[in-house]
């Protein structure tokens, strides 16, 4: 700016460039008033990009897997309403296990959409997979799978690997066309629920798995609340059967959560903190600005 | 044991931790015919149908020869030492190795009268149980083979177990017998890949792993008449090779056999389970000259092939098979040479020592 912004500049009482305005020894009130108004405009605009911006999928919180809308059913995983749920890569990573071969997994991410319908809660996996392992009825295939996490209770955070004894895990698992809803307690102690309430449907096409996971949102007793009073943690592992990959030896994700949470945005905290993050922002550059024209308005 | 004959005092029977006692097996390869009784016995009482066809938890192979499943010997698994502390990596034998559930044409020759030879249909199989049964090694006049039949073995630490994520094998509290607990068990196949023995099975039906029960409920004396039955395996081998009980019934014939003379021996020991199925290695005549005379000291088994079977200790254990045969030949008595020559059922099959009633 400096010289070419000179003319336009010099014919205004307010300019935003405070040294212009130094320069030309404008009353000293006059800049001020001038520039408060200016930083009054800019904590207006933080406080409403504070709300408006984690809205923006480029501005996700990280571990947030967003939660749309796909009116009556997403059952199918092919659906055309799936296409307007956001998406989220998730990273994969060999789960720790004392299992033969464990460290060695074959995918290493996930594609994750999670939607409502206000009734039902869907979750739709995708992944990298060059063979279909639909079933295992050889004595070394092992069924390509899929499994979908979430803490018995919403409220706590359940160790990663299967839960714990006193914080178990529901788990949505799909393994080559079959569905099972289990409960864990720790690595090893996978249960089934006597009757699944969880449905699953599955689709290879293009050297990808797409899997849609259904269930009644609203649930209780030992299966995850999902009616849409809170976040909810969730997690996701996927076995490449045809890597003779089974049991502990996966690929797991990090715990994510399902933004499902008040608010479009997220927990409440979020909005605090985005907006304590931009008037701080804003506070180092009034301050600044303060500063360099003190520095250049004290000689004249 | 050393050259001493008489039962040491003050023997200490090695059993697993937490197990009250051990069933154990002694099988005497001397006596094995190789009829397959036992195997056919096994498979109509536990492994007809429902995904069970290829397996079978009792088997007869020949040795030398690739057993069943083929090369099981070389397919891992097991300890790396025997502090137990680390497994050996092991695989999963493929479906073609087992040999498949083929289905035969017998009716057609026994009812219908045909002129084909018997034989698998609608397949042209390259391997199977016994597919090189009789076969051994050896040039004529020295060629060699013995039957060796083979279950569970219900090892004192069995890898399988360590082996399952689930913890769905067990060693069973009372008698140390190891089972599949079927609720628990998510078909991984890890004890599969843990068995040195290739000795537990991966049932693609039921999606479940199994294997040989040791027939506990036969020996719980839920058998037959409901009476207390030794194993099937057992009881209708028409040689009656087998002597079933718990190794530390100290009174009994197993414990004489394994911890007093040393004549019984685990296969293969280097894999480091321990087990409790116990083998009388094969005692042969001496090999032959071209005209037909025997060589003596000269082994028509190598030992090295028996020692590759039941380790070092197979010199000793035929040592003392020798010095007992040659003192009842004699006219000297030995408990040994009775032992192995018992035909007295309540001393064959000892299950009902431990009952308190």
């Amino acid at each position: 700016m400096g010289e070419r912004s000179e003319p336009s500049s010099s014919s205004s009482d307010r300019g935003s460039d405070g040294v212009r305005l130094m320069r030309e020894r404008r009353e000293p009130r006059r800049d001020s008033d001038a520039s408060w108004r200016g930083v009054a405009a800019l904590v207006v605009l933080a406080v409403v990009g504070a709300a408006v911006l984690p809205t923006l999928t480029s501005a996700r919180p990280a571990n947030e897997v967003p939660v749309g809308d796909v009116g009556t059913n997403a059952t199918d995983p092919t659906a055309e309403s799936w296409t307007a749920v956001p998406s989220v890569e998730l990273a994969l990573a060999s789960a720790p296990s004392g299992l033969p071969g464990a460290s060695n997994v074959s995918v290493q991410h996930a594609q994750v959409r999670a939607a409502t319908n206000g009734s039902h809660v869907f979750v739709r996996v995708s992944w990298s997979d060059a063979t279909a392992d639909r079933n295992a009825t050889d004595l070394r295939e092992f069924a390509d799978a899929v499994a979908v996490q979430f803490p018995e209770n919403e409220s706590a955070r359940p160790p990663i690997a299967m839960g714990g004894t006193s914080n178990r895990v529901n788990v949505w698992y799909w393994a080559g066309g079959t569905t099972e809803e289990l409960l864990a307690g720790g690595a090893g102690t996978t249960t089934a629920f006597n009757q699944s309430a969880v449905d699953a449907q599955a689709v290879h096409e293009g050297g990808e798995w797409h899997v849609a996971f259904a269930r009644e949102a609203a649930m209780a007793g030992n299966r995850t609340d999902l009616s849409g009073e809170q976040d909810v943690d969730v997690a996701v592992a996927v076995w490449n059967g045809s890597y003779g990959e089974r049991a502990g030896r996966k690929a797991v994700s990090e715990w994510q959560y399902l933004a499902m949470g008040p608010g479009p945005q997220g927990p409440p905290y979020e909005t605090v903190l985005w907006t304590v993050a931009g008037l701080a922002v804003l506070f180092v550059a009034v301050v600044t600005i303060e500063g360099v024209r003190r520095t250049r308005g004290e000689p004249s | 044991m050393s050259t001493d004959d008489t039962a040491q005092e003050d023997t200490h029977v090695d059993i697993a931790d937490g197990i009250d006692h051990q069933v154990a097996m002694v099988m005497d390869l001397n006596k094995c015919i190789g009829c397959q009784t036992c195997t056919v016995a096994c498979k109509t009482l536990w492994t007809e149908g429902g995904g069970r066809d290829y397996m079978y938890w009792n088997n007869v192979e020949t040795k030398p020869g690739e057993g069943y499943p083929k090369g099981w010997e070389d397919s891992g698994g097991g300890w790396k030492s025997d502090d137990h502390s680390e497994r050996q990596p092991g695989e999963i034998p493929a479906k073609e190795r087992y040999g498949g559930d083929w289905e035969f044409n017998h009716s057609e020759i026994m009812y219908d009268g045909s002129d084909e030879p018997l034989r698998p249909q609608n397949v042209d199989p390259e391997w199977g149980p016994n597919w090189d049964e009789d076969r051994g090694a050896g040039e004529y006049p020295n060629s060699y083979y013995f039957y060796l039949p083979r279950i569970c073995n219900h090892c004192t630490h069995p890898s399988c177990v360590e082996a399952c994520p689930r913890k769905a094998l067990y060693k069973r509290e009372e008698d140390g017998i190891v089972l599949v607990d079927r609720e628990r068990c998510r078909g991984y196949r890890y004890c599969v890949e843990g068995c040195p023995y290739k000795k537990v099975y991966y049932n693609a039906a039921k999606k479940k792993s199994e294997k040989c029960i040791f027939c506990y409920p036969r020996i719980e004396g839920e058998g037959p008449d409901d009476a207390v039955h030794a194993t099937a395996c057992a009881e209708e081998c028409p040689p009656q090779l087998r002597l079933v009980g718990y190794l530390d019934d100290e009174d009994g014939p197993i414990y004489k056999l394994v911890e007093e003379y040393e004549v019984a021996l685990p296969l293969h020991p280097e894999f480091e389970t321990v087990p409790n199925v116990y083998y009388i290695p094969p005692y042969a005549p001496p090999g032959h000259s071209e005209d037909g005379e025997s060589i003596e000291g000269v082994d028509r088994i190598p030992r090295d092939y028996l020692e590759e079977l039941f380790g070092d200790r197979v010199n000793q254990a035929l040592d003392t098979i020798e010095r007992h045969r040659d003192r009842v030949e004699r006219g000297e008595d030995s408990e040994l040479m009775e032992l192995l020559q018992d035909k007295n059922p309540a001393q064959q099959y000892r299950l009902e020592v431990f009952d308190d009633g």
